[in-house]
């Protein structure tokens, strides 16, 4: 869930929460606010008939009578007086009900003992508490009804708010982590916010690209002093040998011991090139960004490698489809991929044999190449190991090779994300199935 | 033809320098950038072969430089640096063409001569042989005005030859310079024999083909006075 659902789901339900709180609590707050306010009312009105006593007498409301009884048209309020024991003493507020003409009704009634005179009186004012509860309930609806339209006014305000808040966390998500790709070549500028936990992710993101960047370069620059470390010794051997070839009074036995010795260099020279170019695609070191149809792809190998066809009698099928189409691969490794594998079907092949390309559409957009010739095949045991550097499967003086060409064929396929599985028969042959994911596909 | 080359790894330069030479170029030496312009500003050149690794400067900026101390020159990168970019930069800034090391000096001298037939228009298009002529131009081969056809990787071959005339060319070093990298390991393999069986074939149908040489154990020659 995004944070910004998040936050809304959680201030909108905290929000309804304090609300259904207050909205419950309602009849029993204004419960309260009503018998405080009818205690003081009580109050006054005993403070009022005490002071009317002690003005004029008790006898302005007993008028001679024993006791003294008085309630207003509709019963809301009454007072009485009546004698009772000296020592009774009493000032208190309480709740009661009360029988008036054969209504019960619920009143708020204070007691009061005091003296008039010698005589000592019991004052009793009372008032419904009826007409409060009759107001609870249309206000709880009323409260209800403002209260969540509020709510869905803060609700639209914070929204909007967390909103623009939470704009440049979008922001950098979108320019320092989806839309970036690994080596972080371009330099990404901070974004523009006065929130410093945005600009201390911001920077640190930034800080922590720049690092991998920096690796990254130190790794390829290693690769290219390697490069010419390794080439140049190389190179200066060949150009001696090819010197010495030139000599004219070379006798024959010292020309093929330079032959010799050439090949041996040339050997060096692939297994170092070979190495290179591992290390380049391991670092990362091309571009993935470009288009090419597959059934080109094999037209240019046959091309490139029709004599080695031609001299084992080989028979290639191509059976590609011309409109798949790869994207977003490099080119160049992709040809190497195929040339590589191409080259090993022929070079494990038996003379006269057959090689057969084809390719297979799956459900899902993905595409399989399958390459199949009719060589030697790989022994079970030797199939996990096949991809790995320097282990090489046949070790047979006629089949040549060192161990490398599969290994850059892996280097590819992982780099790309395309895998890469076989099936082998010792002496039948092998196929290699060559699985490109639906992304690669046009 | 007046070559300089700037190269930092000396006892390199001396090869480079001793196949030129043989080769009847005029080659100057410079193991640095700073020395390499100097020589560049006072003398005209027409090839200079630059290697990118100098320790002084960055060869592509040596490049510039250089461009414009010398537009008219040829300009061939050599580089153990091996990077897809190194190349493209090289190209894009207008080298005539890119070796990385090791490379064959064999190849060198074919880029060069590439070179002037396409830049400077000097060496004659049309060389006989025998009784055959080549145009390297239109990459035809002719007997009495008669075309005899060859494959394209045919006439890479016999044109390599002719260029290196007198001297024996292993199948190794034939069969680089024409499938590049995609050479394969196993060089005692007769692709190289096949194609020559064939060239042989093709020519000997018009005339004599004896100055196409096999030197048993070693590889092929062209005989040429």
């Amino acid at each position: 869930m995004k944070l910004i659902s998040k936050l809304t789901l959680f201030v909108t339900l905290s929000k309804l929460a304090v609300v259904l709180l207050f909205v419950f609590t309602l009849p029993y707050l204004i419960g309260g606010i009503a018998r405080d306010y009818t205690d003081s009312y009580l109050r006054q009105q005993k403070e009022k008939v005490l002071d009317i006593i002690a003005q004029n007498g008790v006898d302005t409301y007993l008028q001679g009578d024993q006791s003294y009884g008085s309630y207003t048209m509709l019963k809301e309020e009454y007072i009485s007086l009546e004698p009772v024991e000296n020592n009774f003493n009493v000032d208190t507020i309480y709740t009661d009900e009360r029988i008036i003409e054969n209504d019960t009704l619920n009143y708020r009634v204070l007691t009061h003992a005091f003296l008039a005179g010698d005589k000592k009186y019991l004052m009793e004012v009372g008032k419904t508490t009826a007409t409060i509860d009759q107001y609870n309930r249309p206000l709880q609806k009323i409260a209800t009804y403002v209260l969540l339209g509020l709510i869905l006014f803060t609700l639209i305000i914070d929204l909007f708010y967390t909103r623009f808040l939470l704009r440049p966390l979008g922001k950098i998500i979108r320019t320092k982590i989806s839309n970036r790709k690994f080596p972080f070549n371009e330099n990404s500028r901070p974004i523009k916010t006065t929130t410093t936990d945005f600009r201390y992710l911001d920077m640190s993101l930034i800080n922590l690209m720049e690092q991998i960047h920096e690796a990254f370069e130190k790794e390829r620059e290693f690769t290219a002093n390697a490069s010419h470390e390794l080439m140049t010794p190389i190179g200066i051997l060949q150009n001696k040998i090819e010197n010495l070839m030139g000599e004219p009074e070379l006798d024959q036995m010292v020309q093929e011991r330079l032959i010799g010795m050439q090949r041996t260099l040339n050997r060096l020279k692939r297994i170092v090139h070979s190495l290179l170019l591992i290390s380049r695609i391991d670092n990362d070191q091309f571009s993935k960004n470009e288009s090419v149809g597959l059934y080109e792809i094999f037209l240019d190998i046959e091309e490139e490698i029709s004599h080695r066809l031609i001299e084992k009698e080989i028979t290639l099928s191509i059976d590609i489809s011309k409109s798949v189409t790869l994207s977003g691969v490099n080119r160049d490794l992709i040809f190497q991929l195929m040339y590589n594998l191409v080259n090993n079907a022929i070079r494990y092949n038996k003379q006269q044999g057959s090689i057969r390309i084809a390719d297979k559409m799956m459900d899902g957009g993905s595409c399989i190449i399958t390459i199949t010739d009719s060589g030697i095949g790989i022994p079970e045991e030797d199939i996990s190991t096949i991809f790995n550097r320097f282990k090489k499967a046949n070790k047979s003086e006629e089949a040549g090779g060192y161990g490398l060409g599969l290994s850059i064929v892996k280097s590819i396929a992982d780099y790309h994300g395309i895998s890469i599985e076989l099936r082998s028969e010792v002496g039948k042959g092998t196929e290699f199935l060559i699985s490109f994911p639906s992304k690669l596909i046009e | 033809m007046k070559v300089l080359l700037i190269e930092d790894e000396k006892t390199l330069a001396y090869e480079i320098e001793a196949f030129l030479k043989k080769a009847f170029y005029i080659c100057d030496m410079a193991h640095n950038a700073q020395k390499g312009l100097e020589m560049l500003g006072m003398n005209p050149y027409d090839f200079i072969l630059l290697d990118l690794g100098l320790p002084d400067l960055d060869g592509l900026k040596v490049l510039q430089e250089a461009k414009k101390l010398n537009p008219d020159a040829a300009y061939i990168i050599l580089t153990a640096r091996g990077n897809i970019e190194d190349r493209i930069l090289g190209l894009d800034l207008g080298a005539d063409d890119y070796l990385p090391k090791p490379f064959s000096l064999l190849e060198l001298q074919s880029r060069m001569q590439a070179i002037s037939r396409r830049k400077f228009n000097l060496n004659t298009q049309e060389i006989n042989l025998g009784e055959f002529v080549l145009d390297l131009q239109k990459r035809v081969v002719s007997h009495n005005q008669n075309e005899v056809e060859l494959t394209r990787k045919e006439f890479d071959l016999l044109s390599y030859l002719l260029l290196h005339k007198n001297r024996v060319l292993t199948r190794m070093q034939l069969s680089e310079h024409i499938w590049g990298s995609f050479a394969d390991d196993d060089y005692d393999s007769n692709y190289i024999d096949v194609h020559i069986k064939n060239i042989r074939k093709k020519l000997s149908a018009f005339g004599p083909v004896e100055w196409l040489e096999t030197v048993r154990g070693v590889g092929y020659k062209i005989r040429k006075h």
